[in-house]
């Protein structure tokens, strides 16, 4: 592939609008993503992905927009699994290993009953950010948006309850209130982020630029931002190197995030190891 | 005479359904620092995390006869995620009540306040630090200082004696002195022997609450009190009370 070859794919408006996909989609999951790995709920991120799965095969039966029905399965699975936090009656692990599984089971279930071939199935497990419209940037570019408003205001207590919710309790904040917003919020980022990377892969959208961003600060307030421009980093080198190599986008994107973290988890290494001498 | 801060009349809470402390009869008053003692898994946490409002209340009464007084609370270190990253500045500060805690930026007063308290406990330099990089007794003292910042008029303190070495033990028993004379203290510990030169009475706590008036603490009285104890070698009442309690 000559340069010239290489530029050109910059022309097409698909191409454009992956670029753009990314970029919000590392934003969203950027902010959600370090309150998740802060709060070491990335096992919750998953129950809310992969229940989301049966909200797709009820919406795709009943002949709905696929992503309402995530969205909801998305949003109800957020809250159970909070209010069963919160009660402590069953034990947490065991009511999101329920969810997950039941969400997928029921996905195939009504994914099996649809008359007809259900041809975007794949894209939803594994994701396609190349066939991302104008409407799904728009979309991703409001809850950006919106994020960045919310944080902005609520970051105090956000902080707080998701740090010592107990403590929090004692100054008189709202812990169940903030706690259960946080989920729906993060149910949404999870959501509108399969679109991109897909259910199997979008949770490393919400692990991998955190963690990585985590070498370098434990300020939240940071981490936030350097994430962002980890994740940008790593999903459109993924984007380019599945165009160069004719891969699927999302594993390139999610091999891309990890190379980075272990680079530059292994170049500190090496620092600290020299500054130690 | 003065109204208590907190009053519990025949409390009884726990966890679901299982009843963890029974007719608890308990007062604080705001010159009091009273030492919390008994054995592990006796109910200490628990009875402060009633007077706290963290627990629900089974059956009995809590008072706050001269209103809800304003709280103070250290909990125990391990309850505390050390690998979150939250600066030791934003820790203090969420100490702070506010009526808008939505509010995205500190007032001026409220930085000044936090200002002073980071460099009364020494961690000025801390300040933009993660709470990760700070030593066991640093920590303490950051947590303390989020306790201490809206000026409590009860300071409640989970066994803050664990994970910090003498010197910083010693320098926190003296600061708690001088406290004293501004607010009640609470003081939870499983071990009478260290805190009783500082304490002025004692709640033996194990399933339900006996009060001690005084830090005069010998075994006689200990079983009196239902609080078997086992004799070691240390502090100025050397022994600790015993897992074996039963206050039949």
């Amino acid at each position: 592939m000559t340069m010239s070859e290489f530029f050109s794919i910059f022309q097409y408006q698909f191409f454009q609008h992956a670029l753009a996909a990314a970029v919000l989609t590392s934003v969203i999951a950027a902010m959600v993503g370090t309150y998740i790995v802060s709060r070491k709920i990335v096992f919750i991120g998953g129950g809310i992905t992969h229940a989301s799965f049966g909200g797709i095969g009820l919406a795709y039966y009943m002949g709905l927009n696929p992503f309402a029905g995530a969205a909801v399965f998305g949003i109800l699975t957020a809250l159970g699994i909070e209010w069963i936090s919160d009660k402590g009656k069953v034990r947490e692990d065991s009511a999101i290993a329920i969810l997950w599984s039941l969400g997928m089971a029921l996905g195939i279930i009504f994914v099996f009953m649809t008359p007809g071939y259900t041809p975007n199935l794949m894209s939803f497990l594994f994701g396609n950010i190349l066939t991302v419209s104008l409407t799904d940037i728009r979309v991703l570019l409001a809850y950006a948006i919106l994020l960045i408003i919310l944080f902005g205001i609520f970051y105090r207590p956000i902080l707080y309850t998701a740090f010592d919710p107990e403590f929090a309790r004692t100054k008189g904040i709202p812990v169940a209130r903030y706690r259960y917003m946080m989920s729906v919020v993060m149910a949404l980022a999870i959501v509108l982020s399969i679109r991109t990377v897909g259910i199997i892969l979008v949770l490393s959208m919400f692990t991998i630029p955190q963690i990585t961003a985590m070498l370098f600060t434990r300020n939240f307030s940071l981490v936030m931002p350097l994430a962002a421009l980890w994740g940008v980093i790593g999903s459109i080198a993924g984007i380019l190197m599945a165009y160069v190599l004719d891969i699927p986008t999302s594993a390139a994107i999610i091999f891309f995030l990890t190379m980075q973290f272990l680079i530059l988890k292994g170049i500190l290494l090496i620092r600290n190891h020299i500054l130690r001498k | 005479m003065k109204k208590p801060l907190v009053h519990l009349e025949s409390a009884s809470t726990g966890y679901h359904a299982d009843t963890v402390l029974r007719d608890v009869d308990f007062s604080v008053y705001p010159e009091d620092f009273i030492g919390i003692i008994g054995p592990n898994g006796g109910g200490k946490t628990t009875m402060i995390k009633l007077i706290l409002g963290l627990q629900p209340l089974f059956s009995g009464k809590l008072h706050f006869p001269a209103g809800r007084p304003q709280m103070g609370y250290l909990p125990q270190a391990s309850q505390v995620d050390r690998s979150f990253p939250i600066t030791v500045k934003e820790l203090v500060s969420s100490g702070m009540k506010t009526r808008k805690a939505w509010v995205p930026f500190l007032s001026a007063s409220q930085k000044s306040r936090l200002e002073s308290m980071l460099g009364e406990a020494g961690l000025t330099s801390y300040a933009g630090k993660p709470i990760g990089e700070l030593s066991g007794g640093q920590l303490q003292k950051a947590l303390l200082c989020r306790a201490l910042i809206d000026e409590p008029q009860l300071l409640i303190l989970d066994e803050p004696n664990t994970h910090v070495d003498k010197q910083f033990e010693q320098e926190l028993y003296q600061w708690l002195q001088e406290l004293n004379k501004s607010m009640a203290i609470l003081l939870v510990s499983h071990d009478i022997g260290t805190i009783s030169p500082i304490i002025k009475s004692i709640a033996c706590v194990n399933e339900t609450l006996h009060y001690h008036p005084s830090n005069q603490l010998s075994e006689e009285v200990l079983k009196v009190y239902n609080c078997p104890v086992d004799v070691i070698a240390h502090g100025p009442v050397p022994h600790r009370v015993l897992k074996s309690h039963d206050h039949e």
